[in-house]
């Protein structure tokens, strides 16, 4: 295979990749490549960087150094290359972040009316087709602080997909969820990772990650430590840190 | 430049007046502010309706009103309390610079009134429940416990007042007391130069309204020394 | 010294006739300073230095001296200025009532952009974001996340700055305007009866005030059903 292939099958590319906060090294040589379709979960211990790096895949964040390439646009001060990688990446936030004065069914319009130019009644349906694969198509009128948490975070969902995009990053999204809420979330995304969607997944669910992930990596201290496919990662932790991790994290 | 020359000294007795009438207005709106916090703050009916009545007089009237009414008010009534002593006596007024520190204090008051009752409410009451779990009294909580966390609640809004209260000041020339804005207008009288003589009291000012900015965030510094992070 | 209720009465709608005055004076003033207002914000936090600066320069100045003052360096001092006698703009700076507008304005839009700022600041951030990583260009961020709902935040501080810019109107008085204050003023230099002239014209703009707070009470309970701070 010649390199050019290696690139157009990877959709996310991260090559030493560093990224600091003033002084502070918050990401120190990432590598990380996720193919078209691939399930991507990433875990590790507050701190350890994981936001900082899937906010740097959509320019959330500004890497310092190393190369990050996303859907064949490297990431670069162009402004024209982060709007587009950006409109092709869905992010979905812990804190949902619905934007609250705005109706659910206005939520999910926005960005395709503004950003793709489609006109008020298509993006209305494309709207309501995704409300209905979350599930709450009968909220569409209401207002996000009128949902609960799971439902926002659900509507959260739907508004990355109405962009149709290539790839989904999820930055815990169950963490802020009381408990009953969390496996209506995990189920969509679940359905959503059956119909072959690239997703990584920052999250500490790790029953989500047995059964949903390609490979699972765990970060500590801005590094990644180990990479591996579930049953690998759980069975058989390479490093000390993993294991620690791993001891703490499913004792609860 | 040159046309402000023979004033300076004018001038310096004008900003004299003006510190006067801050200090002595300062004093007193904290004064009224205390006040009017505790009666809305107090179970009495009547000293909630009187405190309530005074926010809304005050906060919603135009200021220089407020002003002409006290100073011309006053002197009416003092010259008709006057005359029942002496018929002869023609007029009396309270000279301008109580009037305009009472008229201001007042005004300022009205707002010092919700920024008082705000901090007071705005202590969080565990602080105090602890405090009085420990066996401390009463008094030392409030003394050791809610004024210093009032204090720190009302300060940044209180720093708003003060800068009000200066900027107000200027409103007594109206009535004749001769500050800066007053010695301003007889020194255009004779050099014919408003521009220059008003953008010195401008001038003037923005040094009082800065020096009160910086004091107040030495202030918020000092009051919030406990809260910094150490590294 | 009595109360005389005879010149009240026949006072009041004196007045009344300024009313006009003072609501031209409002609300001309305020849409002009909100325009301003927004202009002074968007250079604030343009990122550029040298839009940045001299604004701040600006609203420090006129925050930190009396309306007063600025009233009379427009109305009195600049005449004092050839360039302004021949300038463009002296046919409104010949006029009180251009001058008031002027200084109202210019005071006005520089707190009104402070509150602007507070509202834009108080934007949680994790909505622009959210913005972002939807594909939204800054502009649209701005458009349709950022100000509508620095909007909702600000109403109350706006409504408070409203009752202050109508307290100021009154001041347009000191320059020969005969707004209800200046026309309330004359009728007490006539009949040197200040308790019943004053206190009746303090109830209408109370009930002036009073009317603003209510209007912005219903504007705030409408929009800000589902935006909380
Ligand atoms: N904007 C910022 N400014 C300064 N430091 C930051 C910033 N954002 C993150 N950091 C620091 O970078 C490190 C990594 O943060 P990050 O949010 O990526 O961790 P995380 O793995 O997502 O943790 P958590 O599980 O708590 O969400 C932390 O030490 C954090 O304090
Ligand atoms: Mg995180």
């Amino acid at each position: 295979m010649s390199d050019s292939d290696v690139m157009s099958e990877n959709i996310i590319q991260l090559e030493n990749v560093d990224k600091f906060f003033g002084d502070f090294q918050a990401l120190k040589n990432i590598n990380l490549s996720v193919k078209k379709g691939e399930r991507i979960v990433v875990c590790g211990p507050s701190g350890s960087g994981k936001s900082t790096m899937i906010r740097c895949i959509n320019r959330l964040e500004e890497h310092n150094a190393g190369k990050i390439v996303v859907n064949g646009h490297e990431l670069t001060s162009d402004v024209k290359d982060i709007d587009a990688v950006r409109s092709e990446v869905g992010m979905v936030f812990q804190s949902f972040n619905l934007f609250p004065h705005l109706s659910i069914v206005k939520n999910l319009m926005l960005a395709p009316q503004l950003v793709r130019k489609v006109s008020k009644a298509e993006a209305r349906d494309v709207a309501m087709k995704y409300l209905e694969r979350v599930k709450i198509p009968e909220q569409a009128d209401k207002y996000p602080s009128q949902l609960s948490g799971g439902q926002q975070q659900r509507v959260a969902i739907a508004r990355a997909l109405c962009m149709n995009p290539k790839v989904m990053l999820f930055d815990e999204p169950t963490s802020a969820l009381d408990p009953e809420m969390i496996s209506e979330v995990l189920d969509v995304m679940t359905d959503l990772a059956k119909e072959g969607m690239t997703m990584i997944v920052v999250t500490h669910e790790m029953g989500f990650a047995r059964s949903v992930a390609d490979s699972v990596v765990f970060m500590d201290e801005g590094e990644i430590v180990e990479m591996n496919p579930p049953q690998e990662f759980f069975e058989n932790p390479k490093s000390e840190r993993t294991k620690l991790f791993l001891s703490q994290i499913l004792t609860h | 430049m040159e046309a402000i020359t023979g004033w300076w000294d004018d001038f310096f007795w004008g900003s004299l007046v003006v510190v006067e009438l801050f200090f002595v207005a300062l004093f007193l709106t904290i004064l009224f502010g205390l006040i009017g916090a505790g009666s809305k703050l107090s179970g009495n009916k009547t000293a909630k309706a009187i405190a309530n009545g005074y926010t809304i007089i005050f906060r919603g009237t135009p200021e220089i009103l407020v002003l002409l009414l006290f100073y011309f008010g006053s002197a009416i009534t003092m010259t008709a309390i006057a005359q029942i002593f002496d018929p002869t006596i023609k007029f009396v007024d309270i000279p301008p610079f109580w009037a305009g520190s009472l008229a201001i204090a007042l005004i300022i008051g009205s707002y010092a009134t919700e920024t008082f009752r705000g901090a007071f409410l705005g202590v969080d009451p565990g602080q105090i429940e602890a405090s009085r779990a420990l066996g401390v009294s009463n008094l030392q909580t409030f003394i050791y416990v809610r004024i210093p966390a009032m204090w720190r609640l009302a300060l940044p809004p209180f720093g708003n007042h003060m800068l009000s209260l200066i900027k107000d000041t200027a409103l007594v020339a109206i009535i004749g007391l001769e500050e800066t804005l007053f010695v301003a207008e007889q020194a255009i009288g004779t050099t014919g130069k408003p521009f220059t003589m008003y953008i010195l009291v401008g001038a003037i000012y923005l040094g009082f309204s800065t020096i009160i900015t910086l004091s107040v965030m030495r202030l918020e510094k000092y009051a919030n020394k406990h809260l910094e992070v150490t590294r | 010294m009595s109360f005389d209720i005879a010149l009240i009465i026949d006072s009041i709608p004196k007045m009344l006739m300024g009313i006009g005055l003072t609501f031209q004076l409002l609300f001309l003033s305020l849409a002009l300073g909100t325009a301003l207002g927004v202009m002074l914000l968007i250079l604030r936090i343009s990122g550029r230095w040298y839009l940045s600066w001299p604004t701040m320069i600006y609203i420090y100045i006129f925050r930190g001296t009396p309306i007063l003052v600025q009233i009379f360096i427009i109305y009195y001092g600049l005449p004092q200025l050839e360039f302004v006698r021949d300038g463009i703009f002296w046919p409104i700076l010949r006029e009180p009532f251009g001058c008031a507008i002027v200084a109202l304005t210019l005071n006005t839009g520089a707190y009104l952009s402070e509150i602007f700022r507070g509202g834009v600041l108080g934007v949680d951030r994790g909505l622009k974001e959210a913005g972002s990583a939807l594909g939204l260009s800054v502009t649209d961020r701005f458009i349709y996340i950022t100000a509508p709902i620095a909007i909702r935040l600000c109403l109350p501080a706006y409504s408070n700055d409203v009752v202050s810019l109508m307290k100021s109107t009154a001041l347009a008085s000191t320059i020969t305007l005969l707004d209800m204050m200046g026309i309330a003023r004359t009728i007490v230099a006539e009949t040197y009866a200040p308790y019943e002239v004053f206190i009746s014209v303090m109830v209408i703009y109370l009930i002036i005030t009073w009317a603003i707070q209510r209007t912005f009470g219903w504007i705030e309970k409408r929009m800000s059903r589902h935006v909380r701070q």
